[in-house]
């Protein structure tokens, strides 16, 4: 409950100040509190409705607790009901006051009718004042003893609010146990939903420090527990059947027909109108076929059509939970929803979060028969009164270009777009083909003269002009006027009031000087003067930097500044796999909405009590893991595009002589890289670029510049040998993968036969197994196909597990290890390389 | 774990609160300042229906004049959230009676203060049931159903129903006039090319049920749906009959539906709630006929005028009629006046919609009828502000149509307790958002 002072500073005009009604009040109270007249009641009641209304509005009404607690004596429920309501919100602050209600409130609770005993356990479970708990154990003890449901359903309640209140009493009291028996035989469905919830609550919470709880929440998790709910989960109300479901996502199936019936028993729970069950069962469905890659597939064919169901009913917001959780499985398998991209066109009338999440859904569907159609409806969308979803609609296009779809017809729309001759249109249009260009340099021949027609004044996004300097600047040869625009814009130094276009500028005027020397001479000295002038830190940094560089060797510079540039082949992926994986292991919460797994936004404390292997995994997870994070935090607190962060982060790979506030680049590896990446920078210049194939590391670690040889790899680890006959069944598989932390990441590259070779992916497996790995499970298509393989050590039953994802398009493979022993991870993801290196070799 | 709400506000659009619930102690007590200042006074407020703010996620949905804000400090369910608001929502209305607004929450505080206290217990959801609440919270102020004093009526079984199996019905009930109405109504999302081709087209259908019977009658639905006849025939060994069936994209039931025999028999068989209810929603994708065709053109004559037609053709049967034709014809911002001219129906220009409104009363079918219309514009300075023609809208009711085919072909009480049906079936489809490309 608001405390009152933190409300009253926000007082609205209409609310009253309350003091003296407060006391006029009171004093009403007091006159009608010994009354036994006929009507009193009904006096009674208005005053008490008078109270909780300034309750409710904020305002301060604790003194009159006594009179409140003096009137109670009345057999009329609503003042009763009005009462406790009252006491539960002030007992708190008035601990002394509250011993007045304990007195009625336990006589209450011993009260003929049901409903009144009901009403008073639950406020006395409600009062949370730790010094009347003593009170609570008896009432709540015949409570769960009650004959009548109703009462049984408040107390086990109870019982959890009591946890919370005191953990020590309630343990004390032994009311787990119970619980756990009322959970197991009670004939009320209600009550058997809340013993759940509650001891599920109370056991992870008890399991940190002691091994009977521990022992106890495992036991949830058992085979004839399970079955028990999912038998009977049709007699529970729908909310009760989200609860069982959550529960049976954490079931370990002993084998696969253990799977199927449980599939085969929840498979009507689909047709549930209640999105939340619907979204309960699919994934406990998903998470059951983990491990199965070909049912996987098949689950997901069943969930979809479901999903889009509840997707075009309900209110947006519900519809908008629902598309975020088909958001994450349209990414996760593109190819199933290709052909249901029409459900993701927007309408007209639905809000902007809605259309935004279907726009990313289009942009991840997109694939050679279906862009042209997306293109041409995501285009309509450009000329979309709403501007956010205009830019948004417009930045998809660019994503599906760089897709590597139809690119040829894509680079004509968006120069259709330059030419709609909208500010924002064209800001963002010329960041995408900014990015086309650096991916496609083939095409700058088109896009450099659209380009080049566009007038610098008109564009005044930073972003969308930073774009277009850097245009300027890369391709000076290309256009005529390259040097004069340039010159234009150096000369309005003053008036650019953003730093990055400022920095864009000095780059571009460098690149511009290297290529037509004579004509920018006298601009780059004005813009190195302006530059080390600016009062920007990085600004000045740069044009110092430039400015010496210059002094020192002008090939140098050249080489540094504006090498021969590469296209680039993958844009980096803001969120790891690993990250998104956990995300989908959090399916059905808010980590689906907010695109990030829940320990990033709640706080260990905070923590949805009822997580099993996820806190295990959490824990010993968070040193390799925060590395993880922090670049999509940054990217989420600075940049929300995309795009333009991976080009600055390119760009710094070049200069680099910011490390920071201004570019947003994250700092993945720590600042002490800065010094020996200039140092790198001036000896070696740009040469190690991140784009040639051996560098796997792609741009996950940028400022780590050439870093892909810094690591030297450990100093020749002892050699693993492997027991070539281990085995595992893929129960213990899944189990152990769940629960072992994740030990090891690594990327390497697959040599050009492997790829040939991994047409028939089972020669993959087979080339393994020579190399005592064995597969458990595999499946996907072109161009991304997944192995499951474990091994075991040959002297000990030792096993390691490992997922390697193969992309055949990039020629890349991701290998994740989780190991029994820690220790020798890495010794294990040589021996895995080595094999995997060797595949297609004859 | 499904929603554990730490707590509950409404507030009105000023964010002046009308009702404070908390349920739990893990969120601070200014929580209801932090969305006031953090999401309403800021432009965020339309942008995302979650926010997360310190460690709290806020889940709010505006209703009417009214926002819900559910606050949790887990990692909660968030689906389960917002269903449980719309259900909260549903269950207050059938208390008021009606409409669900801030005027309607101040003359009620009390009773949702008890309503809230009963349908959630710290933070899990409990029984959300209007049947079955209604038994012990009633407008009045509370009776209790245990009370030993006679009642005019008495409720049998009471302690049973309140945590009950059959949540959704109360027993006892009795009808002098045993009753059922039946409505199908169909939402159809269409986009056609400027020559009439359709481009795109489906359509979201609901079956709705008003039930005024006694006892607790078992009823069986039939549609002409193709999976449920294939069923059928083979079940009884003869050929399908003749006649066109068609095919669901997919089906969610009310919680009332028997799903287990809905997936080995294909029939839809449940005791349904008393009084209103949604049984059932389905979504049609292909084989979707439409009852009109709209040919709108659009000129625009200059910067300040335009002209704008719209021909109205009806493509069902001749013996057919539409009811209550609404066509809504957006037209740009900054009309300064029209002039109408239509074959039949009324027509007016509605400023705060940006629309011409045109309404038919009743349209026979293989007919047609335009609207003709002049606007002139304000004319503006700058730059031409483009107009982006937003989608032509047509509410309608064709009674015995649907857009999809489906069609209802029996409606069986199954246990006939000690009475016999006055039943009405009607079929009516309303059709929503036309949108339409035209040029």
């Amino acid at each position: 409950m608001a405390p009152p002072a933190a409300s009253q500073r926000y007082p609205s005009p209409s609310q009253p100040s309350g003091k003296s009604e407060v006391s006029d009040l009171k004093t009403q109270l007091r006159q009608l509190a010994g009354s036994r007249a006929p009507g009193v009641d009904d006096s009674k009641r208005d005053l008490y409705k008078k109270v909780i209304s300034y309750m409710t509005i904020g305002i301060d009404v604790s003194s009159v607790f006594g009179e409140m607690v003096m009137c109670s004596a009345t057999s009329d429920i609503v003042l009763k009901k009005m009462c406790y309501l009252y006491v539960g919100n002030y007992a708190k602050g008035n601990p002394d006051l509250s011993l007045l209600t304990i007195n009625f409130l336990q006589r209450d609770c011993k009260d003929e009718d049901p409903m009144i005993r009901g009403l008073a356990l639950r406020s006395l479970c409600s009062l949370r004042v730790p010094n009347l708990v003593e009170y609570l154990v008896g009432p709540l003890g015949s409570g769960l003893k009650d004959n009548n449901s109703y009462v049984r359903t408040i107390a086990v309640t109870g019982v959890l609010k009591l946890y919370h209140i005191s953990p020590s009493t309630c343990i004390d009291a032994d009311f787990p146990p119970t619980l756990k028996s009322l959970m197991l035989h009670d004939s009320d469905a209600q009550v058997v939903a809340n013993c759940l919830s509650a001891l599920q609550e109370i056991w992870s919470i008890e399991a940190s420090h002691s091994e009977e709880a521990c022992r106890e929440k495992e036991s949830l998790l058992s085979k004839p527990v399970i079955y028990y709910f999912l038998n009977r989960i049709k007699d529970f109300n729908e909310w009760a059947q989200c609860l069982i479901l959550e529960l049976a996502v954490k079931y370990v199936p002993s084998d696969s027909n253990d799977i199927f019936d449980i599939m085969n028993l929840l498979e009507d729970r689909l047709q549930h109108a209640n999105g939340a069950v619907v979204l309960a069962t699919v994934k406990v469905f998903l998470q059951l076929t983990l491990s199965m890659t070909d049912v996987h597939q098949q689950v997901y064919e069943r969930i979809k059509s479901p999903l889009l169901t509840l997707v075009s009913s309900g209110s947006p917001e519900q519809s908008y939970a629902i598309l975020s959780h088909l958001h994450l499985l349209v990414v996760r398998a593109p190819f199933i929803f290709a052909t249901d991209y029409k459900h993701f066109y927007c309408q007209y009338n639905e809000p902007s979060y809605v259309k935004k999440l279907k726009l990313e859904m289009l942009t991840a569907v997109a694939n050679e028969s279906n862009t042209y159609e997306i293109v041409t409806e995501l285009c309509e969308y450009a000329a979309n009164v709403d501007i956010a979803i205009a830019r948004e609609s417009i930045r998809a296009v660019g994503k599906i270009a760089l897709q590597q779809y139809d690119v040829n017809a894509i680079v004509d729309r968006l120069l259709q777009f330059l030419e709609m001759e909208k500010d924002y249109v064209t800001a963002e249009t010329l960041v995408l083909v900014k990015d086309l260009l650096r991916k496609y340099p083939q095409w700058s021949h088109d896009c450099i003269s659209v380009v080049g027609g566009i007038s610098s004044k008109n564009i005044q996004e930073p972003k969308g002009k930073a774009a277009l300097i850097w245009m300027l600047g890369e391709y000076a040869q290309d256009m005529s006027d390259a040097p004069y625009i340039l010159e234009n814009l150096i000369e309005n130094w003053e008036e650019e009031h953003s730093a990055e276009v400022r920095l864009h500028l000095l780059t571009a005027a460098m690149k511009c000087f290297f290529k037509r020397a004579p004509e920018t001479q006298k601009a780059l000295g004005t813009a190195l003067a302006a530059g080390v002038a600016d009062f920007h830190q990085d600004v000045h940094d740069r044009a110092l930097f430039y400015y010496r560089v210059l002094q020192y060797d002008v090939h140098v510079a050249e080489r540094v500044v504006s090498p021969p540039k590469q296209a680039v082949s993958v844009f980096a992926d803001t969120q790891s796999s690993e990250i998104k994986d956990r995300i989908f292991d959090e399916f059905n919460s808010l980590s689906v909405i907010y695109q990030k797994p829940s320990y990033m936004f709640t706080d260990k404390e905070h923590r949805g009590p009822f997580e099993f292997s996820d806190e295990l995994g959490n824990i010993s997870i968070t040193p390799e893991a925060s590395s993880d994070i922090v670049p999509a935090q940054q990217y989420e607190a600075n940049d929300k595009d995309l795009l333009l962060g991976i080009d600055e982060k390119d760009d710094n790979k070049g200069l680099s002589s910011n490390n920071g506030s201004a570019y947003s680049a994250p700092s993945l590896e720590n600042s002490s890289n800065i010094t020996s990446q200039m140092q790198e920078l001036a000896i070696s210049g740009p040469a190690t670029s991140a784009t040639t194939p051996q560098s796997s590391f792609g741009f996950d670690d940028l400022l780590g510049l050439g870093l892909s040889t810094a690591p030297a790899p450990t100093p020749s680890p002892p050699l693993l040998k492997l027991n070539p006959r281990a085995a595992l069944d893929p129960g213990a598989f899944q189990q152990k993968w769940r629960q072992l932390p994740l030990s090891l990441t690594q990327e390497c590259s697959v040599n050009p036969q492997g790829i040939a070779a991994l047409t028939v992916p089972q020669s993959l497996i087979r080339h393994m197994q020579s190399h005592s790995i064995h597969c458990i499970a595999s499946g996907g298509q072109s161009p991304n196909f997944k192995f499951f393989f474990f091994a075991q050590k040959e002297s000990e039953p030792s096993n390691y597990l490992a997922e390697c994802i193969i992309n055949t398009s990039s020629a890349k493979a991701q290998i994740k290890v989780k190991a029994d022993e820690q220790s020798t991870s890495q010794a294990f993801t040589t021996v895995f390389e080595t094999a995997l290196s060797k595949f297609g070799m004859p | 774990m499904p929603v554990a709400a730490s707590a509950i506000y409404f507030l009105n659009l000023r964010g002046d609160v009308l009702i404070n619930r908390t349920y739990r102690d893990d969120v601070g007590g200014n929580m209801v300042d932090a969305f006031r200042t953090h999401i309403m006074q800021t432009k965020e407020l339309g942008n995302c229906p979650v926010r997360q703010i310190g460690g709290c996620s806020f889940v709010y949905m505006r209703i009417s004049n009214v926002y819900i804000v559910i606050v949790v400090s887990s990692n909660a369910n968030v689906a389960c959230g917002f269903k449980f608001v719309v259900e909260a929502v549903a269950l207050f209305k059938s208390y008021f009676g009606g409409a669900f607004d801030e005027d309607a929450i101040r003359n009620n505080f009390v009773l949702i203060y008890e309503l809230l206290d009963e349908i959630m217990d710290f933070g899990y959801p409990q029984n959300l049931s209007p049947e079955i609440l209604k038994l012990y919270i009633t407008q009045e102020g509370v009776r209790s159903p245990f009370s030993s004093k006679p009642k005019d009526k008495p409720v049998p079984n009471a302690t049973l129903q309140v945590t009950g199996a059959v949540g959704w019905r109360r027993e006892g009930l009795a009808y002098k006039k045993n009753e059922v109405f039946l409505d199908i109504v169909e939402s159809v999302n269409l986009l056609m090319s400027s020559k009439g081709n359709v481009l795109r087209c489906d359509v979201t259908g609901k079956v709705l049920m008003k039930c005024f019977l006694s006892g607790m009658p078992d009823l069986k639905l039939g549609l002409n749906d193709k999976i449920g006849l294939e069923k059928e025939s083979e079940m009884k060994s003869r050929p399908a009959k003749s006649g066109k069936t068609i095919e669901l994209d997919d089906v969610t039931f009310h919680q009332c539906v028997n799903l287990t025999r809905f997936n080995s028999e294909k029939t839809v068989s449940f005791v349904p709630p008393d009084g209103e209810f949604e049984l059932m929603k389905y979504r049609i994708t292909e084989g979707v006929n439409l009852p009109f065709r709209v040919l709108p053109t659009i000129k625009e004559l200059g910067r300040t005028r335009m002209e704008v037609n719209v021909k109205v053709k009806s493509v069902f049967g001749a013996k057919m009629f539409a009811l209550g034709v609404v066509v809504k014809i957006p037209v740009p911002k900054q009309t300064a006046k029209t002039n109408f001219q239509v074959t039949t129906g009324r027509a007016k220009y509605n400023p705060s919609i940006d629309c011409l409104v045109w309404k038919i009363r009743k349209f026979p079918g293989q007919t047609e009828s335009t609207l003709s219309a002049e606007i002139e514009l304000i004319s503006t300075m700058g730059e031409k502000k483009s107009w982006t023609r937003p989608p032509i809208q047509m509410e309608f009711q064709v009674p015995m149509f649907t857009a999809s085919g489906l069609r209802v072909r029996f409606l069986k009480v199954q246990r006939f307790d000690f009475y016999t049906l006055d039943s009405t079936i009607l079929s009516k489809i309303q059709c929503r958002v036309f949108k339409s490309l035209c040029n």
